[in-house]
């Protein structure tokens, strides 16, 4: 059996490739788009939560805790801690850090007043309300 | 045997110790760029270890060094030094294939110490303050970037590089564009540009996390399952055809059918992250699918290396290069494409999406795909920076252990953290009543101490891998 | 469609071989996938199915199948010489294609009419990546189709130089072929 292997054929292949993947990614993504407002509990971003974003990344959370699944693996899942744990405990529970339990992992204290914390707080009741089909598959993360 | 075609590209050495000139003379630049990636790399492993013992002993090092910073500094630095690496092989193997003086080497010189410069206060930064503090004196809030996994770096640090991307970009495209254009060159060129486009959507972060998180992933899925793979399989092939002498057009042709597959399954397999971020479930079909063939490319990438390796038409003095290579090649499969695999259908993803697991698959695909590639590059070209075609035997063999150190303990890193993340997975995600994350974390602690010790184990090979730049003695090729 | 040439030579250039495999390994895990679904719901699968018309996807069956036909005996024409004959079939093929196209395209706009999204349910998602991912495979054969017949022009495919040619209709008999499993597995199969 023999058969011809052209690079020209190669290289029109991977620039064909390419560009015909990356025209089909763009339009699931065009889909996604039309896709999100029914899904990215949009209707609820305030200008709280936008704050309250803000804290979130000022803090680098994402450094130990998943937000969706995505970030560090070394502290629990927060995008559904607010029905978790409810808003009062989570205020209390940042306001208590660092537990300097010895031998237990910290979390470092974030000043963070009053107002900050209910930012924060409206921040992860927002992102526990996107439709993640059905993932965390349990309260605990 | 040997046609005029490969004559060219074969020099005449037996003799590994004769003093071997560079083909180009600015192909020096780039070597402080491999010392800076090494040098960083190392900075990379100290803090992995410091994370790996805050994971058993939790408040080791704090407040001084929490973890999220301890983090932050791992993962940075190990961008920064393959990027580095990057660069450094861009500085070496562009002029060779364009066969013509680089552009600018001053420029070159000058992007280096901007680019180390404020990498260095980036993680000084991260070190000596507050990531708040940082954040508000970097002026993060005239364009919120900060505080996002990977891109974690101030808005300031971002621009600048793009900055040093862009003169690099510059540099090498003038110095392609006025010689020789291979293949490779071209495959080079054309993942560096995607590097620096895909990066500046760092810059979008919109409230709406969705969005944030959907866009977020063309930085980081379309670098390290896109236009990375373009750099990587550049490089590879670049290497393989000198230490090889096997026919250029033969490994350019596979070069080419690789990275085909490495796009046509990868763009779309971007939607493997989209299963539960909040976008469309379709993205759980179409993710799946495509994901589940992404470890093709890397299987032919394997096949490629050691393919080359057997048709060779010349036995190359450097064999820690040649071993570098082939493991790349096995390393890659493994880590991207087995492991990766592994955990990429939604159905089983749904279980261990944000686990040990994706720890255990991020570990060994970048050891094994971007660190062993970049180190390939280091291993052939360092010497011809210094001035001889191979290392000494014995700095040969001292460089081939630290590889098995190294490559043997990744392993054992990644199947420590697999165990730990299948433990995980079955404790608090599965059954009627799932364990609170951190009753299972001290349940699978077991694990963290042996990863840890694997991780030490990682370090001492390094530690040998940086030796085997001071080995001298006999410069006589290990046969 | 083998070359009088050489015995036992794979037709086309190997790079598109592969291309193909990487094709059909798509299509195949994509068909596994609606087959799962398939039985998890299956009288969501058979409400869906119902609304689908027969007639025109039968029609386009027959159609692919004919422009396959005459890409073969295209391939067969230029490797006897046969230059204006394998550039109309070429040609056939290239316009077998187009009505397949401007058929498709009524179908998608009536669903798009109907509100039909790749959200609306499972099966309307398999439907719709299924047919749109194979109408992008119709269109992109049908770029390769007319390059092909482009470059015929010059009388370059020729007896013993038939690559080009064949590497075509090579990605047209895997368009074609996909088509035919996806109407037994989507329109038919019920």
């Amino acid at each position: 059996m023999s058969a011809s292997f052209t690079k020209s054929t190669a290289r029109n292949i991977f620039y064909g490739g390419a560009v015909f993947f990356f025209l089909l990614f763009l339009a699931l993504t065009f889909d996604t788009t039309q896709a999100l407002p029914k899904r990215d509990n949009r209707a609820n971003l305030t200008e709280q939560v936008a704050r309250g974003k803000n804290i979130w990344e000022t803090r680098n959370c994402i450094g130990c805790h998943t937000l969706l699944g995505e970030g560090a693996y070394f502290a629990p899942e927060l995008g559904n801690v607010y029905q978790r744990r409810g808003p009062e405990f989570i205020k209390a529970w940042i306001k208590g850090q660092p537990t300097g339990a010895p031998g237990r992992r910290q979390m470092p204290q974030f000043h963070l007043n009053d107002g900050e914390l209910e930012d924060l707080v409206a921040f992860l009741k927002y992102a526990s309300e996107i439709d993640t089909n059905h993932w965390p598959p349990n309260i605990e993360g | 045997m040997t046609t005029a075609a490969t004559a060219t590209l074969v020099p005449p050495g037996d003799d590994a110790s004769a003093n071997v000139q560079l083909k180009y003379r600015s192909q020096a630049v780039a070597k402080p760029y491999f010392i800076a990636a090494i040098g960083l790399f190392v900075g990379q492993i100290i803090f992995g270890l410091v994370m790996g013992l805050q994971y058993v002993i939790g408040d080791f090092l704090f407040p001084e060094i929490p973890f999220n910073v301890a983090r932050m500094v791992h993962t940075n630095l190990l961008i920064v030094w393959l990027l580095f690496g990057f660069m450094g092989a861009g500085y070496y193997l562009i002029p060779e294939e364009a066969e013509r003086e680089l552009h600018s080497p001053k420029l070159a010189l000058v992007a280096f110490w901007v680019f180390l410069i404020a990498g260095a206060l980036t993680i000084v930064g991260y070190l000596a303050v507050p990531y708040a503090t940082l954040a508000r004196l970097t002026g993060n809030d005239i364009l919120p970037t900060m505080g996002r996994e990977f891109l974690e770096q101030p808005t300031i640090t971002k621009v600048g590089i793009v900055v040093v991307a862009l003169t690099f970009l510059y540099n090498l495209s003038l110095t392609v564009l006025k010689g020789r254009k291979t293949t490779i060159s071209l495959v080079m060129m054309l993942g560096l540009w995607g590097l620096a486009i895909f990066f500046l959507f760092s810059f979008y972060n919109p409230t709406n996390l969705v969005l944030d998180k959907y866009y977020w992933w063309w930085v980081v899925h379309l670098w390290v399952e896109g236009v990375w793979e373009l750099i990587m399989g550049a490089m590879l092939a670049f290497v393989l055809v000198k230490v090889t002498g096997v026919d250029r057009e033969v490994i350019e042709k596979w070069l080419y059918l690789i990275i085909a597959m490495t796009l046509i399954t990868g763009i779309i397999g971007t939607g493997h992250h989209y299963f539960w971020i909040g976008t469309p479930a379709y993205w759980q079909v179409w993710g799946s699918v495509f994901s589940a063939l992404e470890p093709v490319p890397f299987f032919m990438m394997t096949m490629f290396a050691f393919n080359m390796v057997n048709r060779r038409r010349r036995d190359h003095p450097n064999k820690a290069a040649v071993l570098w290579a082939l493991g790349t090649g096995v390393m890659a499969f493994l880590g991207a494409g087995v492991w990766g695999f592994l955990h990429t259908l939604a159905p089983v993803n749904y279980l261990t999406h944000g686990t040990q697991i994706t720890a255990s698959h991020g570990h060994m695909a970048f050891y094994g795909a971007y660190a062993m590639v970049v180190i390939t590059m280091i291993s052939y070209a360092m010497p011809l920076l210094r001035g001889r075609e191979a290392n000494g035997n014995r700095a040969q063999v001292v460089e081939m252990w630290s590889f098995w150190l190294m490559t043997v303990s990744m392993v054992f890193i990644t199947l420590f953290l697999t165990a730990a993340g299948i433990l995980q997975v079955w404790m608090q995600r599965m059954g009627d009543s799932p364990l609170p994350f951190m009753v299972a974390q001290e349940k699978i602690a077991f694990f963290y101490w042996l990863r840890e010790a694997a991780g030490v184990v990682f370090f001492i090979g390094l530690v040998l891998y940086i030796v085997s730049f001071f080995v001298t003695g006999k410069s006589r090729a290990p046969r | 469609m083998a070359s009088p040439v050489e015995e036992k030579r794979v037709p086309g250039d190997l790079a598109m071989w592969c291309f193909i495999l990487a094709e059909l390994a798509v299509f195949g895990v994509f068909f596994l996938a609606y087959g799962v679904a398939r039985r998890q719901a299956p009288a969501l699968f058979a409400a869906g199915q119902a609304r689908l018309h027969l007639a025109p996807a039968l029609f386009n069956t027959l159609l692919l199948i004919a422009g396959s036909a005459t890409a073969a005996a295209a391939v067969r024409a230029f490797s006897a010489n046969r230059q204006r004959a394998g550039r109309w079939l070429l040609a056939a093929t290239l316009g077998s294609g187009c009505v397949f196209v401007v058929v498709k395209l009524g179908e998608f706009a009536e669903r798009l009419k109907a509100g039909i999204t790749l959200s609306t349910d499972t099966f309307w998602m398999f439907y719709l990546s299924l047919t749109f991912f194979h109408f992008l495979h119709v269109l992109l054969g049908m770029v390769i189709l007319a390059a092909v017949w482009w470059m015929a022009g010059d009388g370059r495919y020729r007896p013993g130089s038939l690559d080009g040619v064949e590497t075509a209709a090579a990605y047209w008999h895997m368009v074609d072929l996909v088509w035919v499993v996806l109407f037994a597995l989507v329109y038919v199969a019920r």
